[in-house]
């Protein structure tokens, strides 16, 4: 069998089929992409994501074992540990399928076992890391950033003003967190299927796919706009505070309110800097709170924000 | 009857968007701030569903799922939080705060839910050998009984923390109550600058 004879050729030969039981259809990889959606089921603390990787890559080794003691045996060796980012999995599955084609055409290659098996956890390894940083990292802030910005644009400022009694229409409501999710869940779905292709077509490699983007570069980027995005944001919020009180408030009212919202800040950077998390400085604004409405109960002046 | 149902069909809706924070596709429709205005319309208050669901998403970006780490669920205490305002009767405030104690205790259930499964492993790799294994049916099993485990969690809470309002109330805590809405007032900004710093270390990382 030569190199273009896969599971995922682009334009498969039929005509060139090998009679081992690999099949140069496109099928595998699709079921095998709609499975990897399932890839943190069963996620269990002894092996980490194995379910759901050997669940993922069963449609791919069944069409390429023909034997049932082979398809057994591979099965197993992909119930071992497993851990990655789950949208990054499709680079470390191509690859994998690619490598299992090999072992298939040399049954009993011991080295090509280690060296399968090798792959996949530096492939997991890699991949993990870099998923880490783009998706949970950056993106996902982001798009509870494009939620923000879009209530602030349509005029929802409930998630400022916590007692703002405006009622937003639901078209509002939802638009916010819909619009992240859809920008998110495109270039997820998109990765995992483009992860697929490229780990299936250099598999073998250590560093398989480690070069299919510009993985600084896109890092830096994200970085970069959501730098911008916070900026934007907090500058815009402070804007809205002083507008949202200039025509009610005393100008001792309003620094009062500016001091405290520095104080807040300040807070979290000081707490994150000592390595805190964000539940730390709660817990000191609940106790002031608690402590100064309990003590001083100054209900006369409306404080709050 | 008709509240202990619609609190009952929102958990069930909770448990079931669980499945998306971690076992199944991690489309993001698990994020806080999808859950609180889905189940704040549900139960009729988008808005105040809204604010609770942004909120605590704001807070929550603070924890990664990286490695092994379970972090404090956001959809369990968003939805906590909602039902609490919506079913409990507590003021948004309060309910926010217990939604956030609901999710950073759910964590702790979670991990229990994961170590259990691993008990699985033995047996599932005794079935790969003899090829009796059915994979769909354990992850099936598995994607059920978090579901249950998140939808009980959730109708549970929000039952205790109407009685407990309701005890509350009746012991004067009205103090309480109007420090929790101050410290409510403050949490927009205290999310702000966790989002803010938090790219702003990695802008200016060397």
């Amino acid at each position: 069998m030569n190199d273009d004879e896969t599971i995922m050729s682009i334009e498969p030969d039929k005509e060139q089929l090998p009679d081992s039981g690999l099949a140069a259809s496109r099928l595998p990889l699709v079921t095998v992409f709609f499975r990897s959606f399932m890839i943190q089921a069963g996620w269990n603390y002894e092996r980490l994501q194995n379910l759901g990787f050997a669940f993922a890559i069963t449609p791919a080794l069944r069409r390429i074992y023909a034997s049932k003691e082979a398809f057994n045996a591979a099965v197993l060796r992909h119930l071992g540990l497993f851990n990655t980012q789950p949208y990054m999995v499709g680079f470390v599955l191509g690859n994998v399928i690619k490598m299992e084609e090999g072992l298939a055409r040399a049954p009993g290659n011991t080295e090509l076992e280690k060296k399968l098996i090798g792959v996949k956890q530096a492939l997991s390894a890699g991949f993990a890391s870099i998923g880490d940083r783009v998706f949970w990292g950056r993106l996902k802030p982001i798009t509870t950033q494009f939620c923000i910005v879009i209530w602030f644009l349509t005029g929802f400022y409930g998630w400022l003003f916590t007692g703002d009694g405006y009622r937003p229409s639901a078209l509002v409501v939802f638009s916010g967190p819909l619009a992240g999710i859809v920008v998110y869940g495109t270039f997820a779905v998109y990765l995992r299927w483009i992860g697929l292709k490229k780990g299936y077509a250099c598999g073998g490699l250590a560093n398989c796919g480690l070069d299919a983007m510009r993985w600084p570069e896109l890092i830096r980027r994200l970085s970069v706009t959501g730098f911008a995005f916070s900026l934007l944001i907090v500058l815009g919020a402070f804007g809205l505070l002083i507008v949202h009180n200039l025509p009610g408030e005393s100008k001792g009212h309003l620094a009062l309110k500016l001091a405290l919202v520095l104080c807040v800040m300040t807070l979290q950077r000081v707490t994150r800097k000592f390595g805190r998390s964000i539940f730390f400085a709660m817990g000191i604004i609940v106790a002031v709170s608690v402590a100064v409405f309990t003590i001083f109960n100054p209900e006369k002046f409306n404080i709050y924000l | 009857m008709i509240i202990a149902l619609k609190a009952l069909i929102s958990s069930l809706f909770a448990g079931l968007l669980q499945l998306d924070n971690v076992q199944a596709g991690q489309f993001l429709i698990s994020r806080p701030a999808l859950v609180g205005p889905a189940l704040g319309w549900l139960n009729g208050c988008p808005a105040e569903g809204a604010k609770i669901g942004l909120l605590t998403e704001l807070i929550y970006l603070d924890f990664i799922p990286v490695g092994g780490v379970v972090p404090p669920c956001g959809l369990v205490a968003a939805a906590v939080g909602v039902l609490g305002f919506a079913y409990g009767g507590l003021p948004e405030s309060t309910a926010f705060f217990f939604g956030i104690l609901a999710g950073f205790l759910y964590a702790n259930l979670e991990y229990r839910l994961r170590v259990l499964r691993s008990s699985w492993i033995a047996g599932i790799e005794a079935q790969a050998k003899d090829g009796t294994l059915r994979l769909e049916r354990r992850l099936a099993g598995s994607l059920l009984a978090e579901s249950a485990m998140t939808g009980s969690y959730v109708f549970i809470f929000s039952w205790l923390l109407a009685l407990g309002y309701g005890l509350g109330l009746c012991a004067g805590f009205g103090a309480l109550l109007r420090a929790s809405d101050f410290a409510y007032s403050l949490m927009p900004w205290l999310g702000l600058s966790g989002l803010y710093f938090r790219f702003s270390t990695q802008v200016y990382k060397k």
